[in-house]
């Protein structure tokens, strides 16, 4: 290679190779250094504000469904399944990866009826990587879908309420709606105990949100199931009742009637039937809300004369008065101004008349003197009389406090003994049942406790739990209150009580309709409907109710039976829901096989 | 002139080696991630192990031809073909255009950008051939130039490299919209200028005309501005967006490393988060798995390899070999700096591979034997650095423990 060749490069030692090259090497150690600082800065200044970035896009948070708990009744002494669960799935996408057109189509054709979202809203809205599109999907259109092998769709398991006995009790039920919480009845009031509780899975995830077992934060924290809830109902009582309650719809002007067993020496009720019934599987197709309601726990209305029951007991109680107590019968009382009738105006019971015979044609002046016994004048009713009254109202029977049964129930309304105008008449009316607001189940078990020695019991409708097969009691819940049992009246009163209301059904044991052997007792109540602020003189519309006992001769009552019948714009009373008690009362001894007594 | 031939330079052997090793076993540990990401959003069917079987192939490949440069292929015979390889190169790329535009299936297209041939199961992207092409080809173009007198002259100098080299960055960045590779041939270009001697104004009145002229390409370009946008954006920690998602991710691996990294096969980052996570953002990965440690290490190996590059360059003779060694070394500094740089958003994301340690077959296999030839060229080298080529001496680089004697002819 002959030198003279380039020899005129080397006279510039800016461009000779050595320097350019160092030129060259100082670029390698800038370059590398800058990234080097810049590493660190990432990696070490930085680090753990993006160790928190990390957590928040990389971590999911998923729920463990719990097993929502079944629900069973009693068949005799057998618990049997009403409410099961079946595993459905949801189907989710992720509308940003997801091949729009294809999962639109195939969700379409395979599970139209289980879509719950508009495609074209989730479709157009930015950054969603997450959507249930569609709920309570049955499997075997999961595993349809799963041959499809579309993009970016999932499948999650869940549960989902099936009723063996279709209807059967629904109202009492209540159901599950589509984000698993229980609505209305049991399903809604003992919801935590039938839910259980969720568990949760925290986990590192790859970017299609699947878990992975990658990250040391991975957190599991398994579901506890829900229990297995025995109800004190029996189902094939239950059934009885409803098809006799039905029957009774079908036979008279009413529309709606409800059913209410129970057995007043424990507060358990055995039977709550509530007409017409809903599906529970498809309670999305109910069109009025209303239908949801028990009537027996959660619509107060004035049970009228059966609550003479109240003021009777209470008066005799107090020992102020006794069945035998006389007073004399006019027909009416004028009290506050206001004219206050019998219903009942045969000229044969005007003049002097005792209590047993007031109480068996149900005459409102014989409650009212009875309140003004209470008060310790019999010409009048007094400040004495009123409080009296509302103690035991209030106090005693509890007419206006939540029952404490283990469904969804409303207070009821007992006017204050000194509070606002007209005091003497408003409680001249709630001795037979008008001016307060109560339910069924209040009414119901205030009638218990007088017939059942004087004992008031809370009502329930939970026998326990089923655990391996065995009923167990349902202990550490937060849903159960305290239970009350209170002895509110003597065991004298309270058998002067049956005695009068077995009195009072001497005309159906005469026309056969009662046994002979059983002692059973009632009382009657037909209420006037207020209708634009007043009580409906004419009586064009009436709730007709009827509560009583039955059980052997000699025996302490062993069942308490209530039942209401309404219809809008219809007169139903008193003897027209006796008649549905009647029925029930008669297959109740069946069912049960209860003996008669001496 | 001639220098006897010595032993290579090991770090360069050992560390080319050791790189294809590290890549390896990283695309072990998230190939399987990549396939089962892939077939979880596109529904593809990709075997677990598909990913590291392909990098074991390319890496076989690699060697082979990384052998071949540095042991059976004389650099000598190569360079008589400097201009046939060049004009093959640019045929090749200039077909792969026509192909592309005709819409023919044998140009594989990826988001609207034709850089591939695709012959059955191989694919091939020329682009990485003519990175090489244009290292041998300048070589000897200005080696002869220089033997010539006719360095820094317009016509006998200036016409021809422009229109070569405007040929090539035309058919790169613009018919295949590959920036990446187009920064890589600039820097391969402007390396091998500085060492051939260009006078310093005009060298520098050059790289001025580049820097006015990449902007402007960059500014007429909403795509490419896109970019720079969503740089700058990640810099000044706005808001995030769909074109910030990639430099954000791939941070957030480095970031999430920390001193020590979480380990092999732990990456997060990897399972689907940061888009290409096996090829242009392994290095984030990496981040990741080995941390600061792990990262600054590998950054000391590259290092390594770029000095030792310069010191072979430094020592041989030939100015045609050390002016191919040089372009091999701006060459490889492009692709390691841009990509890192990228990744820790430094610069915008220009898509360009790491060389090594990236998944992918071609860039890997052109870039294995450039090295190949640097060792080729590193047993050729005299201890003594020169300062005026008409300077020669003896000894050598790397292996002190034989002598060499020079020899002048």
């Amino acid at each position: 290679m002959p030198r003279s060749n380039y020899q005129h490069q080397i006279v510039n030692p800016t461009s000779s190779p050595h320097r350019r090259i160092k030129i060259l090497r100082n670029v390698v150690f800038i370059a590398f250094a800058i990234i080097a600082v810049r590493l660190f800065f990432i990696q070490i200044i930085e680090h753990n504000y993006w160790i928190t970035k990390a957590e928040k896009e990389h971590t999911i948070l998923e729920t463990v469904t719990a097993r929502r708990g079944e629900i069973y009744m009693m068949d005799h002494d057998e618990p049997v399944a009403i409410v099961l669960n079946q595993t459905t799935y949801q189907i989710i996408i992720d509308p940003s990866v997801t091949n729009k057109d294809e999962v639109k189509q195939a969700l379409e054709t395979y599970a139209k009826d289980y879509i719950v979202v508009d495609f074209d809203e989730i479709y157009n809205q930015e950054g969603l990587r997450y959507s249930i599109v569609a709920k309570n999907v049955p499997r075997n259109i999961i595993e349809t879908l799963n041959e499809q092998d579309l993009t970016a769709v999932w499948f999650k398991k869940t549960n989902q309420r099936v009723y063996p006995e279709g209807q059967l009790a629904s109202v009492l039920l209540g159901f599950v709606n589509a984000d698993g919480v229980g609505q209305y009845g049991v399903e809604g009031a003992l919801n935590p105990v039938l839910a259980g509780k969720d568990g949760l899975i925290k986990s590192t995830a790859d970017v299609n949100k699947v878990a992975l077992s990658i990250g040391n934060d991975n957190i599991k924290i398994p579901a506890e199931d829900g229990r297995n809830l025995v109800l004190s109902i029996d189902r094939g009582l239950e059934q009885g009742v409803e098809e006799i309650t039905k029957k009774h719809i079908d036979n008279t002007a009413a529309t709606h009637a409800s059913a209410l067993v129970m057995d007043p020496n424990t507060g358990e009720i055995i039977a709550m039937a509530n007409l017409p019934n809903y599906d529970p599987a498809n309670y999305g197709n109910v069109t009025d809300a209303s239908a949801y309601l028990n009537q027996v726990t959660e619509v107060p209305y004035e049970p009228a004369s059966i609550c003479k029951s109240f003021a009777f007991s209470s008066a005799i109680n107090e020992g102020v008065m006794s069945a035998d107590t006389t007073y004399f019968n006019q027909g009416y009382e004028i009290i506050d101004g206001w004219k206050i009738q019998n219903a009942e105006q045969r000229a044969s019971l005007y003049g002097t008349i005792n209590m047993k015979t007031a109480l068996y044609w149900s005459l409102n002046t014989g409650s009212i003197y009875a309140l003004k016994l209470l008060g310790g004048d019999p010409n009048q009713i007094n400040q004495a009389g009123r409080e009296k009254l509302y103690d035991y109202y209030h106090n005693k029977f509890r007419l206006d406090h939540l029952s404490g049964i283990e469904l969804p129930e409303v207070e009821g309304i007992i006017p204050d003994p000194n509070e606002g105008w007209g005091r003497d008449s408003v409680y001249a009316n709630m001795t037979f049942g008008q001016n307060l607001n109560i339910t069924m189940l209040q009414t119901a078990t205030a009638y218990s406790a007088v017939i059942n020695g004087g004992t008031y019991h809370t009502p329930t409708i939970v026998k326990g739990e089923l655990v391996n097969g065995e009923v167990a009691p349902l202990e550490n819940t937060t849903e159960s209150t305290e239970k009350i049992d209170n002895k509110i009246l003597s065991d004298e009163t309270s058998a002067t009580m049956r005695d009068m209301f077995i009195n009072n059904r001497n005309y159906k044991a005469r026309a056969g309709i009662d046994r002979a052997g059983y002692a059973i007792g009632g009382k009657s109540g037909t209420a006037q409907v207020i209708k634009n602020g007043a009580y409906d003189d004419t009586m064009s519309e009436t709730v007709g109710s009827y509560i009583g006992f039955v059980g052997p001769n000699g025996e302490l009552p062993k069942y308490v039976i209530m039942v209401k019948m309404l219809g809008e714009g219809q007169y139903l009373d008193g003897g027209i829901a006796s008649n549905l008690f009647d029925d029930i009362e008669n297959y109740l001894i069946d069912y049960l096989k209860i003996k008669p007594g001496a | 002139m001639k220098t006897r031939k010595h032993k290579s330079d090991l770090v360069i052997l050992f560390a080319t080696l050791g790189l294809m090793a590290l890549g390896l076993i990283i695309i072990y540990a998230i190939g399987p991630m990549r396939a089962n990401v892939l077939n979880n959003t596109y529904g593809t069917d990709y075997p677990s192990s598909y990913f590291f079987l392909g990098q074991l192939r390319a890496v076989g490949l690699s060697l082979i031809a990384f052998f071949a440069a540095f042991k059976w292929i004389p650099y000598q015979y190569i360079k008589k073909y400097a201009k046939p390889i060049m004009i093959i190169a640019l045929i090749l790329s200039g077909l792969l255009w026509f192909l592309s535009m005709i819409g023919s299936s044998l140009a594989k297209c990826e988001l609207g950008e034709c850089r591939w041939y695709q012959l059955g199961p191989i694919s091939f992207q020329p682009a990485e051939f003519l990175k090489l092409a244009m290292v041998i080809y300048l070589g000897d173009f200005l080696s002869r130039k220089r033997e010539e007198g006719c360095i820094g002259k317009w016509r006998e100098f200036w016409v021809p490299l422009l229109i070569v080299c405007g040929v090539s960055l035309f058919l790169v960045v613009i018919a295949q919209g590959d920036l990446g590779t187009g920064v890589a041939l600039i820097s391969i270009i402007f390396g091998m200028l500085l060492i051939a001697g260009v006078p310093a104004k005009q060298y520098l009145f050059m790289v001025a005309l580049v820097l006015i002229v990449a902007v402007g390409a960059v500014a007429t370009s909403s795509h490419r501005m896109e970019r720079v946008n969503a740089w700058i954006t990640t810099l000044s920690g706005g808001e995030s967006s769909d074109s910030t998602y990639h430099v954000e991710n791939a941070m957030l691996a480095i970031g999430t490393g920390g001193l020590a990294g979480v380990g092999i096969g732990n990456s997060v980052q990897a399972t689907g988060y940061l888009p290409e996570s096996i090829n242009d953002s392994v290095f984030a990965i990496m981040g990741e798995t080995f941390g600061f440690i792990g990262l600054f290490l590998i950054l000391v190996v590259f290092a390594a390899i770029l000095v030792r590059m310069l010191k072979v360059a430094e020592g041989t003779k030939d100015t045609e070999g050390r002016l191919v060694v040089v372009g091999i070394f701006a060459w490889t500094l492009a692709q390691v700096t841009v990509n890192i740089m990228a990744m820790t958003s430094l610069v915008p994301v220009t898509g360009i591979t790491l060389p090594l340690l990236s998944y992918g077959g071609t860039s890997m296999v052109f870039i294995a034997f450039a090295l190949g030839l640097v060792l080729q060229l590193s047993c050729y080298t005299s201890r003594e650095v020169i300062t005026n080529e008409n300077i020669s001496s003896g000894g050598r680089l790397g292996g002190a423990h034989h002598t060499s004697r020079r020899r002048s002819s």
